[in-house]
Parts: structure tokens; C-alpha cells; sequence
């Protein structure tokens, strides 16, 4: 299909869904997009991403479109230039049709938190998505767009990848040119891709991968991922005998189904393909959490003084939904010089024993290839339902390890289970039948920094099984 | 609690101050139990404390755009009101 056909065919799915599922927040102008998709057709030498129609998460600058954060407090912002990765999509033909909805600033793992309203989640109605780039993930699963980009400072590509049964790719840190992105929390996000399958998600990081001068941290991946593998390399992964480690899940309060199906899914692939597994367990993991906010709170904080309302609209803590304003005022509390020690520099440094604790396990004697654990410890609730802040940060409990250690993780479907409702409520009858869903499950493969290219070998192969 | 966006009264605002500084004492004293770990090794020491200053990398700005985004502009400056820094 040309970039023409299937744009027409992505604007006439989302003109009739769009309103019910309130995935986009904004769509491109239709004549220019049509243009551009004649002009992309019309070429000789196509891109990599020609015929790809690409939507992205409303925090990664499109010069001219609004990039609100889905937030009250961006609502009228035009991005004025195209972050990097923007910039290399569109210079391999990729079409970026218009920007989704996302937790409001990525403070969420829900995607309840948007101040325009929670998007849908095409693979499981009326449960959340998943966050913060809960419209990403969406899109791709409602059949809006081919890919779609996000971002993930503790989970929030691979959560709501998992939640609606898509592909959600978080690179080794600073592998992806940050520049142009929004940030939640400096040190440890990334942007990456959103995909229907494995395949897909290798195209598109091909294409945004690599240094930048605008981006500071930003490192060459050593190891190309090329595409599609040449017969050679094809033949070096079908022989080598992987080692894949099976998180110990003990003390982390994991679903015994969603863990029962993940375990499952590795054996047979195991089985399949002639590796090797064994049970890793990795200290101080239970201590993602209590790690992650301390860090997340102080650099958000730090990051939004400049959304004072002189420069691009309103003034954050005059429009900002209770999420926000948790971790911006937390974040203020603790940056207090008396309180420095005590949250932020203790976190940092737990931190990096994480980083070293998988560093062990990459490299050390007892090495392993990759780290396999599900993606979300438990399954989705309902949008709108009631739960607690810890409840919350829960979800992210097995995602943020990886942001703490830098690597790379993919979170891929694992397969589906079965939902009764858990908590008897107005309409939740768990006898009938008519209430009881299929609920997608995803499951996290983590490599050793810059092993990016390994770690799509592995998920392509689970993939198939 | 729902977590879905609705605006803040101040009210709310105070509840919300207490319950971040509860959320933070209790993450922090959880982190508390390898303190005498983190003691012993400097973990997070940096040799170098700065970095390179970067390059420009306006080159794609808008500045047409940039302007629309402030609320108070004259054609060369954005306005930031008197005694509200």
C-alpha cells in the first residue's frame, strides 16, 4: 500500500473512532498531509520509513503542532523547532500525522491523569491503558497508525505497551537523542518506539537512534541493528546458545497468573530455540520504588521552573491536575538543603547499586544474555477506579529497574488472561459473564547496555512462538 | 483516591503537601536499610563536575512561533510582570 492509501485509510479509522477512544489530541492539517504523502510516493529513493504513518506522544517538540503535555498548562503551546528524533523520521519519510494523549507531564501510569480526558485502551475497553504515553500505545493498538513514538522514564513506553498488547522498545540510556523532548525526569528518560510487532520497533529505533549534538549524554550505539539481518548474522544468533535469566519475583508482589503465563512463555521458548535458563535474583530490586519518586520529584520539579507563564502560557501550579503538583511540591519539600541528603543523594546512590547489581549479572561470572520478568506486576484496573498512591506506583515496580540501570528492556505480548473483576463494585458483577474480559500481558526483556540489537533478536524469536 | 485530572483548590493543595512529604519519609526510611552499604562506597563521586559547554542548536527555531507562545510580548520582547518573580 503507497503512503497516500494508507494514510486515507488511517484518517477515515480515526474520524470514526477517535471521538470514543480520544486517543489524538491533535490531527495535521488533511490537505498537507496528503501532499506530503504524494510527494513521499513520488520519490525515486525512498527512506526507511516511507508508507510508515507515525503518531507521536504530546511531549516531543513537532515545529508548529501543539505540544500540550495534556496539560491545562500547554494547552495553547506551539512547539517552535522538531526535536532530533522528529527531525530523522521525517528525513526517512516517515509521516507524523498528529500528536497523542499521555498522562499530564508523564506523571502517571495510567494515562488517567490528562488534562483533556483518559484515552481508551482499543485492546481492553473501559480498563486504563496504561502511562504515561497511554496514546502511543493506543494508537498502534487501535489500528490508528503503523508506529508511534514515546517516552519512558520509569515504564511508561513498555506499561501501556503491555496494558493494550503491543510492541514498546526502552533504548540503553542516551542512545536516543533526548533534545526536543519535554523532560519529566533528566536522568532517566527515553524516548523510543511503539509497534504492532518487533520487527516494526527495530525500523523505527534504527532510524532515531545515535548521537546529537544537541543532546549532551547522548552516546553512538557500538552495535548497528541492521535491517533486515543479513544470512550471516541470522546464522550467528540461530547458533549461539543464549542464557536467559528468570527474575526471582519473591517480595514483589507479582499476579501468580500473570507470573505462571510469563514463565511459560520462556520455557517453551527455551525449548524451542536450545537456551538456557536459570533464576537470577537482584538485590535491592524491591527498592526500585522507594528509589525512583525521591529522584523523579526533585528533577521534575527542577525541570518545570520554567513553566512560569511568561514563556509559554500559564503558570504550572496554577493549572496543573494533583498528580503534577504531588511531585512538583514533593520535589520542592525535598530539595530544602536540609533535606538534600536525606532523599536525593541517599536515592542516587541506591541507584547506582542497582546499576552494578545488573552489571553483575551482565558481566560478571554468573552472566546471563538477558533478564526476562513481566512487564506489570499486576493486571489493569478500571478508568476512573479508586486506588491508592502506592497502588499506583506499583505498576511500575518491574519498569523503572531498567531506567535506574541505564539498559535496554522491550516489553512484548506475553499472551492474555482472564479478567473478573477483583473488587465487587456498582456494575461489577463477578458471576456474569458478559464481565469478564481477555487481558493482555506483556512481558520485559532486559540486555546489558548497548545490546539493543540482541535484545530485538531475542524478543523477534519469543515473538513468534 | 481517582486518579483522573480535575482542577485544585487550595484546600486540596495542603492535603496534597502532606501526603508528598509522607510518601518521601516513608520511601526514604524504606532506603534507610542499606544506608551502612552506601556509606562505605562512594558510589556517586564524579571526577569531572562539568561539562562542555554544548553547541548552539537553534538553528531550527521558529522565532515567530516562540513569540506567539508568551502571553505578554512587544515585537522584540517577552514581558514578565513587575514584582512577581
Amino acid at each position: 500500500m503507497n503512503t497516500v492509501d494508507k494514510l486515507k485509510s488511517c484518517l477515515e479509522k480515526i474520524k470514526k473512532e477517535n471521538k470514543k477512544l480520544n486517543i489524538f489530541l491533535q490531527i495535521r492539517d488533511e490537505k498537507e498531509l496528503l501532499e506530503e504523502a504524494r510527494k513521499i510516493d513520488a520519490k525515486k529513493n525512498k527512506g526507511k520509513l516511507a508508507g510508515k504513518i507515525i503518531a507521536v506522544k504530546a511531549n516531543i517538540c513537532v515545529k508548529g503542532l501543539n505540544i500540550s503535555c495534556a496539560s491545562k498548562t500547554l494547552e495553547n503551546f506551539k512547539a517552535p523547532y522538531d526535536a532530533t528524533v522528529i527531525r530523522k523520521i521525517k528525513n526517512e519519510d516517515g509521516l507524523i500525522i498528529g500528536i497523542v494523549n499521555m498522562d499530564e507531564f508523564a506523571c502517571g501510569s495510567s494515562g488517567e491523569t490528562s488534562a483533556f480526558g483518559p484515552c481508551q485502551n482499543p485492546s481492553a475497553l473501559g480498563l486504563i491503558p496504561g502511562g504515561s504515553s497511554s496514546g502511543s500505545a493506543a494508537s498502534v493498538a487501535g489500528g490508528f497508525v503503523d508506529l508511534a513514538l514515546g517516552s519512558d522514564t520509569g515504564g511508561s513506553i513498555r506499561n501501556p505497551a503491555s496494558h493494550c498488547n503491543v510492541v514498546g522498545v526502552k533504548p540503553t540510556y542516551s542512545s536516543v537523542s533526548r533534545y526536543g523532548l519535554i523532560d519529566l525526569s533528566m536522568s532517566l528518560d527515553q524516548i523510543g518506539p511503539i509497534a504492532k510487532n518487533v520487527s516494526d520497533a527495530k525500523i523505527l529505533l534504527n532510524v532515531i537512534k545515535g548521537t546529537d549534538k544537541c543532546d549532551s549524554i547522548s552516546q553512538n550505539n557500538s552495535t548497528a541493528i541492521p535491517h533486515p539481518p543479513t544470512q550471516e548474522k541470522k546464522n550467528s544468533i540461530n547458533k549461539k546458545s543464549l542464557i536467559i535469566g528468570m527474575l526471582d519475583l519473591s517480595g514483589l508482589k507479582v499476579d501468580n497468573k500473570i507470573e505462571k503465563l510469563i514463565s511459560d512463555k520462556i520455557e517453551k521458548s527455551a525449548k524451542k530455540y536450545g537456551w538456557k535458563t536459570k533464576k537470577i535474583k537482584l538485590n535491592y530490586i524491591d527498592l526500585a520504588i522507594e528509589t525512583y519518586y525521591p529522584l523523579v520529584y526533585v528533577e521534575f520539579f527542577s525541570g518545570t521552573r520554567k513553566f512560569d507563564g511568561r514563556r509559554y502560557g500559564k503558570k504550572i501550579e496554577q493549572s496543573a491536575g494533583p498528580e503534577v503538583l504531588r511531585r512538583i511540591i514533593g520535589g520542592s519539600e525535598i530539595t530544602k538543603a536540609e533535606y538534600k541528603g536525606r532523599y536525593y543523594y541517599r536515592a542516587l546512590k541506591v541507584k547506582k547499586l542497582i546499576e552494578m547489581e545488573f552489571e553483575k549479572f551482565f558481566n560478571g561470572k554468573d552472566k546471563v544474555d538477558a533478564i526476562v520478568m513481566p512487564t506489570v506486576p499486576r493486571l489493569p484496573h478500571k478508568i476512573g477506579e479508586k486506588i491508592s498512591v502506592d497502588e499506583m506506583y506499583s505498576y511500575d515496580a518491574l519498569t523503572i529497574p531498567a531506567n535506574l540501570a541505564g539498559n535496554c528492556c522491550v516489553s512484548i505480548p506475553a499472551g492474555k488472561l482472564s479478567f473478573p473483576p477483583t473488587r465487587p463494585g456498582k456494575g461489577n458483577n463477578i458471576n456474569s459473564k458478559k464481565n469478564i474480559h481477555l487481558i493482555p500481558v506483556g512481558m520485559q526483556i532486559m540486555c546489558d547496555k548497548f545490546q539493543d540489537e540482541l535484545m530485538l533478536d531475542i524478543a523477534e524469536k519469543i515473538e513468534k512462538v | 483516591m481517582d486518579f483522573l485530572w480535575h482542577a485544585v483548590s487550595d484546600k486540596e493543595k495542603e492535603e496534597i503537601k502532606r501526603q508528598a512529604k509522607q510518601i518521601m519519609d516513608s520511601f526514604s526510611g524504606k532506603l534507610e536499610k542499606v544506608e551502612k552499604l552506601i556509606k562505605e562506597n562512594p558510589l556517586i563521586e564524579r571526577e569531572k563536575c562539568e561539562r562542555e559547554e554544548g553547541e548552539n542548536c537553534s538553528d531550527n527555531f521558529s522565532r515567530e512561533i516562540m513569540f506567539s507562545n508568551a502571553p505578554n510580548k512587544n515585537d522584540d520582547f517577552i514581558i514578565g510582570e513587575k514584582k512577581g518573580w
